[in-house]
């Protein structure tokens, strides 16, 4: 229904003169989407279901180019769920330090706390990257991943022999990093909705601090689940950071212990020179297109548990 | 019994204090590290470090990143430029004109914005602007990072508007002023902090974007930008820079990559530092 | 200068789908305070805004029947025109918090082009400000921002920037309530001095009868959205015909 008809004169004014704004805001998303499901087709058209189901990737510029996005997908989600796997704990921790363990009377120290990590979605991504790939990476190689080798190499998981520090599983570890303070913003959020006699009663019963937890933490699991969705999104799409420590290489991310790619790595070292090769733009935009219903569909989940959480409490 | 219940709880909240620290750890040992390498680095190069360009690879020189410098600050400008009055008034009109779809549809789409990976935004880009002027420029790296700045300073700037109390919007039309001058001249004016606190919030987000610049400014390492003709030309950034010379095996530019990091961390930081100032000083 | 009257007949008010206003009826004439009375909730509130059109902004309101000011049907009427005629004071204090005490009340005059020089535009703010009984209090301290005011004081700030305009009719919704009793006083003064030296029409919203008592020439009183006594002053606060009336002016309800 178009209500700018019963509009005053100066309202249908200022409504004429803000709606460009508005449209060109709103223009973004479909302009992308439409366009990426443009560019996608041809590739689909070619190359089919390979290209989801295999893995070679040997673009020519002549011959017969073949590409398959398996491995950079599995990379993706393998990456994306040890981020979240490792996340989850640290932020529930965390949020359960700040509120709980320390002390009401120390206002001052819990919101530090808070800021803390508060900071650390500050820090650009790119920075992280920089740590992860120079700093992160070599301790994870000799402190971690060779004796990990050494002695659970029987598990196919740690069966390869850890060459680089630039592995599937530091990928993971790194994006666990970024996206904890995610979880933590919207557990905490949750946790301090719930209302204050429930936390009373909680205790009444002669419940212990674990217990406590436990009751409460089921209480907003929809919103725990809400945050890990969040946080896989978020993991998923990021790329600097992932391209700087994932190894860029075509191998299965079977073994975590071994380079390999993700959607957004892939993007992101071969989509400037895309152009000179036959179908390579169209099948990367497939790439990105697979990525934002990814970010949209864990999102628009994770916003429908939030909202459930809003009506329990 | 009872024993056994005490101890778990025990074992659980030194658990959960230790996963607490491992948090947040990574946070001072990133500044660490970016703090001592970086600023080893800056000590060694000096004030040239801010002005030269990167000496070549290899070499025992170290030069500096004055050209990816000057890019970053024309592509805060530029993007602000274009992202400021497009995300101020889309937020305004998805203020004003709640009730109507389009505002709806607004809001839901430039929110969403916030949920697709930047890189994307970067491909949309270089789909479109780059390919249509045929080459990488500044430009479109503003209009990429804009795009990145959009939904952070719409939900910004609409939550500012939304707080200011109805009734001095009453007492605007109440002395006859037009609804363009209750929303620029009362709203506006009354929310002008939150407004603030929304665009620094986006330029903090964007100086330190990498992705959307991928494919949109080439990286013209050795070219100074200085007038509004050469935005039309490929340039450089500190956080390129860094994504770049990261990857190198040449020492002298790695170390150029911790010193850049370095400037942009304290850079974003104290943007960070003004937009909590900005926001705390609110008094109605 | 023009005589405006104020006459509502029939009016019915609808938000949301309730019936907030049933067929509301009055008649005020220039120069007159008219009080509006009732229980909290009667719709007095919803009546002045009706009369300024401040009810556009309600969203799911629908409004039916006549609202003249003078010559001027205010439901047809563009409503700036219709806000320009009318001046408003609310229930709180809200001079512009961005603005300085002396751009609160220049902001009016200077909006609709009422000052020909800064000169001028002084001498506008003086007198609405000694109109207001606050000049004393403020006079050297023009360019302070209205947050060091007290409560009593920003809301004859508000009032200030209402009389600037000089408006043929005067709104008032509980302008009062939160108010301390000196500038309760001087508030009252007020409007009774501009009704009759501005010849103005004024309605105000009040609860207290103390103070329809005081300052109204008739009192319309309104129990859940309808007129339920209507009549001068003196005769409804002596004789009240309505038994609720009666027993609201004893303050019992």
């Amino acid at each position: 229904m178009d209500n700018t008809g019963k509009m005053p004169a100066g309202d249908r004014r200022l409504f004429y003169s803000l709606a460009p704004a508005a449209v060109i805001s709103m223009g973004i998303l479909v302009v992308m989407t439409v366009l990426f499901i443009y560019y996608s087709i041809p590739a689909v058209r070619v190359y089919g279901a390979k290209l989801i189901t295999t893995s070679t990737w040997s673009p020519s510029e002549y011959g017969e180019p073949s590409y398959g996005l398996l491995i950079p997908i599995l990379g993706t989600l393998i990456s994306s769920i040890i981020a979240v796997v490792i996340a989850l704990p640290l932020a529930l921790s965390a949020v359960f330090f700040t509120e709980e363990v320390l002390p009401r009377s120390m206002g001052s120290v819990r919101s530090a706390f808070a800021s803390l990590i508060e900071a650390m979605t500050g820090i650009p991504t790119i920075v992280y990257g920089l740590w992860g790939l120079m700093v992160l990476s070599p301790f994870l190689r000799d402190n971690v991943y060779q004796p990990l080798y050494r002695y659970l190499g029987f598990i196919p998981l740690f069966s390869c022999e850890p060459v680089t520090g630039s592995t599937i599983l530091t990928a993971g570890i790194l994006l666990s990093i970024m996206i904890t303070p995610f979880i933590y913003a919207v557990v905490r959020q949750s946790y301090n909705q719930v209302p204050r006699t429930y936390k009373e009663a909680i205790l009444a019963l002669g419940a212990t601090r674990y217990e406590y937890a436990r009751i409460l933490f089921g209480m907003i699991k929809p919103a725990i689940l809400a945050g890990a969705l969040i946080g896989f999104g978020r993991a998923a799409g990021e790329t600097v950071a992932v391209a700087l420590v994932v190894g860029n290489t075509f191998n299965p991310p079977t073994c975590i212990l071994s380079p390999s790619y993700t959607v957004s790595a892939l993007i992101a070292n071969q989509f400037a020179n895309a152009p000179l090769y036959p179908y390579m733009v169209n099948v990367l935009v497939l790439g990105g297109l697979i990525l934002l219903v990814l970010g949209i569909i864990s999102n628009i989940l994770g916003v429908m548990y939030l909202a459930r959480v809003r009506y329990v409490a | 019994m009872r024993d056994w219940r005490r101890v778990k709880e025990r074992i659980f909240l030194a658990v959960t204090s230790i996963l607490a620290m491992v948090a947040v750890a990574p946070l001072f040992h990133i500044i660490a590290s970016v703090a001592i390498r970086g600023g080893g680095v800056l000590y060694r190069a000096g004030l040239d470090f801010l002005t030269s360009q990167p000496a070549p690879p290899g070499s025992s020189m170290l030069g500096g990143i004055g050209p990816a410098l000057l890019g970053t600050l024309w592509l805060a400008l530029l993007t602000s430029a274009i992202g400021i009055p497009l995300s101020v008034l889309t937020a305004v009109f998805i203020v004003e004109f709640k009730d109507h779809p389009l505002a709806r549809l607004a809001k839901v789409f430039t929110s969403s914005l916030l949920e697709i990976p930047t890189v994307l935004i970067g491909m949309l880009v270089f789909l479109t602007i780059v390919s249509m002027m045929g080459h990488y420029s500044l430009l479109a790296g503003s209009i990429a990072l804009a795009i990145v700045m959009l939904p952070y300073t719409v939900s910004y700037v609409e939550r500012a508007m939304e707080e200011v109390p109805r009734t001095y919007r009453e007492a605007g039309y109440s002395i006859g002023m037009t609804r363009s001058q209750v929303v620029f001249d009362v709203v506006m004016g009354i929310a002008r902090r939150g407004v603030a606190a929304g665009v620094v919030i986006g330029l903090a987000k964007i100086v330190s974007e990498t992705a959307p610049l991928l494919f949109t400014i080439g990286s013209a390492r050795s070219s100074y930008p200085m007038s509004m003709k050469d935005v039309f030309e490929p340039g450089d950034a500190v956080p390129l820079l860094i994504f770049q010379f990261a990857q190198t095996p040449y020492q002298n530019w790695q170390d150029l990559a911790w010193g850049a990091a370095l400037i942009l961390t304290v850079i974003v930081l104290a943007l960070f530092a003004a937009m909590k100032l900005i926001v705390r000083e609110v008094h109605l | 200068m023009d005589l405006v009257e104020v006459r509502v007949s029939r009016l019915n008010v609808w938000i949301g789908g309730k019936h907030i206003l049933k067929d509301v009826y009055l008649k005020a004439s220039p120069g007159s305070v008219t009080a509006v009375m009732g229980p909290s909730g009667s719709g007095k509130s919803t009546l002045i805004r009706v009369i300024n059109r401040l009810i556009d902004l309600v969203p799911g309101a629908r409004v039916e029947g006549e609202v003249l000011l003078g010559g001027i049907n205010a439901l047809r009427e563009d409503p700036y025109i219709v806000r320009r005629l009318t001046g408003m004071v609310f229930q709180e204090p809200n001079p512009f918090p961005h603005m300085t005490i002396y751009d609160n009340v220049a902001i009016g005059p200077k909006l609709h082009g009422l000052a020909r020089s800064r000169r001028e535009l002084d001498s506008i703010v003086e007198w609405a400000l000694k109109k207001a009984h606050l000049w004393d209090e403020v006079k050297d301290r023009l360019h302070d921002y209205p947050y060091q005011l007290s409560g009593g004081q920003k809301q004859r700030l508000s009032l200030a920037r209402a009389l600037a305009l000089k408006p043929r009719v005067l709104l008032l919704d509980e302008p009062t309530a939160n108010i301390d009793p000196v500038s309760t006083t001087k508030i009252e003064r007020s409007i009774m001095e501009y009704a009759k030296e501005a010849m103005a029409t004024v309605l105000i919203v009040t609860h207290t009868p103390q103070q329809a008592a005081r300052i109204s020439d008739q009192i319309l009183f309104i129990y859940q959205g309808r007129v339920v006594e209507y009549g001068p002053t003196r005769e409804l606060v002596l004789h009240p015909k309505n038994s609720l009336t009666r027993k609201f002016l004893g303050g019992e309800v």
